[in-house]
């Protein structure tokens, strides 16, 4: 552990870093990508490729749509309404199963769009970020949980061991040897994100808390634990009267919840037992236009149409939405969604760096020593690192080769996917400990490779192609398409200089030993 | 489009901000400028000028975007900024010839400041 402050620091940062690294790298990169969540479902989700809709949804004429695919004996539907980075209504609700069931409309007719079959951007790759679909005892937030806080130990223990903190402040000796650029660029990294980075650290905690400390709800609401939900959230049911009843405009009620936030509109509309005399609507407030993420909410009466209740966060709720509308960035603001890109990535270089600067220092003593240390991390950090982009761009070639409504061993199309992204994963990590040495350069080229495959593939199959989309001004898929290929080239440039590198080296070594012979 | 200026102007400043502050640094001078590097006064002056700079950006942010989205706007942005600075250095350190050539100008004696010349 080291005798001094900072020895017992590097000791953290190393094995914190060396143990956690990969999934940590997983959580960063699948929290990038959530930034462009929507972007990427449209590029997924071809169908919902929709012009904004130049007249404003009638919610009226929405609920006659609805009422006929929700079950009559639904306890509940959900829309939430169309927004400039979404534009249709996605629907809600439980299927005669009791199974949940989200169905995407045409705002503009009505009409319900045919099953996408994927659960693309917001339903994989998002929730991956925070509990890596590992639902079982809540498993996959505990571990997330567990990598958080793992994440702000080592930047606190990276603050402490870095010796020049601010004489290196804008160091980046790129053309030095590895084990010296790659922790100028870790540092670089480290320190320059360090304020994003740990706001988003803690933040991603603080969205949390009730699962990581359920006992602080439970020792203030001893009695009534659900208390808090309506005391925070707003939350408000009435039991259904069992007698039909009728619904009043919805319309109507949008216009006054509109009127009570002061000309914001509500972003969801909630109907909770349809048909019911004690139905009621739930109207929540855009959270669109500011950091903070509002719970605003006005319950209607659906027969008369009027205002039930209306609620607003108390402070503490306020100031726990406020940290984590900085860390959901469901505000329209697209310089920040861009900068929140770029520190995210920042974050992969970061954790990649480390681990290459783990590698390269300990690569010669741990040959001479016989210890398997380097060659079993390096299989992690090339399965953690490269592995994870090519299992992602792999999903997104997947995407566009199964047709809809594919089905396979009993799996439907979205699992399909996500089946593909899985094993691609397990195979990169294969790749990566059974060719050590040649495992990036071998990578590197497979992302290049289906980095390019992705935007063709998606031409192919529904011809958006880019000049098309550029030209259209349609910028969810060409900045999708424009990413992979700028992607693409980035990989291609990186293996083309490993493998020159390595070509190098074997030219010395056989100078050498020529030499010898002579 | 005011919108527009007002960040292409913010991140110019951040940016400035710590070129100034870099070329504060005798490593970064030296990899910038072929003129010696500034004395102990020069160096102060530099970082001084590069917090105003920094203060200029955080100022636009406000202006552009209010408390909340101006604060996250700015911290975000020299992030960034800090970053591309250091990659200008390690990869087209020439490309801040003219501005150190500039702070050379700005200089009392127009050339070189020796540590107490202007005591």
């Amino acid at each position: 552990m080291g005798s001094t402050f900072r020895e017992s620091m590097a000791w953290l940062h190393t094995w914190a870093g060396v143990t956690l690294g990969a999934l940590l790298f997983a959580i960063f990169w699948m929290g990038t990508l959530s930034v462009f969540d929507r972007e990427i479902d449209r590029w997924m989700m071809p169908d919902t490729r929709l012009a904004a809709s130049p007249t404003a949804l009638s919610l009226d004429r929405l609920v006659d749509g609805v009422q006929t695919l929700v079950p009559a004996d639904a306890s509940r539907w959900q829309a939430a309404l169309p927004t400039a980075r979404e534009p249709l209504v996605q629907l809600r609700y439980a299927d005669p199963d009791r199974q949940p069931v989200t169905r995407h409309l045409d705002p503009a007719s009505g009409t319900v769009l045919p099953d996408q079959g994927t659960l693309a951007g917001t339903r994989f790759i998002f929730p991956f970020h925070y509990n890596l679909h590992l639902g079982w005892r809540q498993l996959g937030y505990w571990l997330v949980g567990l990598a958080a806080m793992a994440m702000l130990a080592l930047l606190v223990s990276g603050v402490v061991i870095h010796r020049k903190i601010f004489a290196d402040f804008f160091t980046f000796r790129w053309a030095r040897k590895l084990p010296r650029s790659s922790l100028d660029l870790h540092n670089l990294t480290g320190v320059l994100g360090l304020p994003f980075h740990f706001v988003m650290t803690l933040s991603g905690l603080i969205i949390f808390f009730a699962i990581y400390f359920p006992n602080v709800i439970e020792s203030v609401y001893r009695e009534d634990v659900a208390a808090f939900a309506r005391e925070a959230y707003g939350l408000f049911q009435r039991e259904p009267a069992g007698q039909p009843g009728s619904l009043a405009s919805l319309d109507a009620m949008a216009v006054a919840a509109t009127r009570i936030w002061g000309g914001d509109p509500p972003y969801s509309v909630r109907v909770w037992h349809p048909g019911d005399a004690n139905s009621t609507i739930e109207m929540r407030r855009t959270v669109a236009r500011s950091v903070d993420m509002n719970v605003d909410t006005v319950h209607f009466d659906a027969a008369s149409g009027a205002v039930l209740r209306t609620h607003t966060a108390p402070p503490v709720v306020h100031v726990q939405r406020f940290i984590s509308g900085i860390h959901f960035i469901q505000f329209d603001h697209w310089p920040l969604r861009w900068l929140y890109f770029v520190l995210g990535l920042s974050g992969c270089v970061m954790i990649a760096t480390g681990y290459i600067y783990w590698l390269e220092t300990r690569r010669k003593r741990h040959a001479a020593q016989g210890l398997p240390g380097v060659r079993i991390v390096e299989g992690l950090t090339v399965g953690g690192v490269t592995g994870i982009i090519i299992a992602t761009l792999a999903f997104f070639v997947s995407n566009r080769l199964l047709p809809l409504g594919a089905a396979f061993a009993g799996y439907e199309r979205a699992a399909l996917e996500v089946w593909v992204f899985y094993l691609v994963w397990l195979v990169t990590f294969a790749h990566a400990w059974a060719r050590p040495g040649r495992a990036w350069r071998g990578q590197c080229w497979t992302i290049a490779a289906l980095a390019v495959l992705a935007p063709v593939l998606n031409w192919a199959t529904t011809g958006d192609h880019l000049i098309k989309t550029v030209l259209d001004g349609y910028w969810p898929v060409a900045g999708m398409d424009l990413l992979l290929l700028f992607g693409a080239a980035i990989a291609a440039t990186t293996a083309w200089r490993l493998h020159r590198r390595g070509a190098m080296a074997a030219e010395r070594t056989e100078r050498h030993v020529l030499k010898a012979a002579d | 489009m005011t919108n527009v200026l007002l960040f292409i102007a913010l991140s110019l400043a951040a940016y400035l901000g710590f070129v100034l502050l870099a070329l504060g640094q005798a490593r970064h001078w030296r990899a910038a400028s072929e003129a010696a590097a500034p004395g102990r006064i020069g160096k102060l002056a530099l970082r001084i000028a590069g917090g105003v700079s920094l203060s200029l950006a955080l100022c636009l942010a406000l202006f552009r975007d209010g408390p909340s989205f101006g604060a996250l706007l700015w911290t975000t942005v020299i992030s960034v900024a800090a970053l591309v600075v250091a990659l200008t250095l390690s990869w087209r350190p020439r490309l801040l010839r003219p501005l150190a050539a500039l702070v050379c100008l700005l200089r009392p004696d127009g050339t070189q400041e020796k540590e107490g010349n202007n005591r």
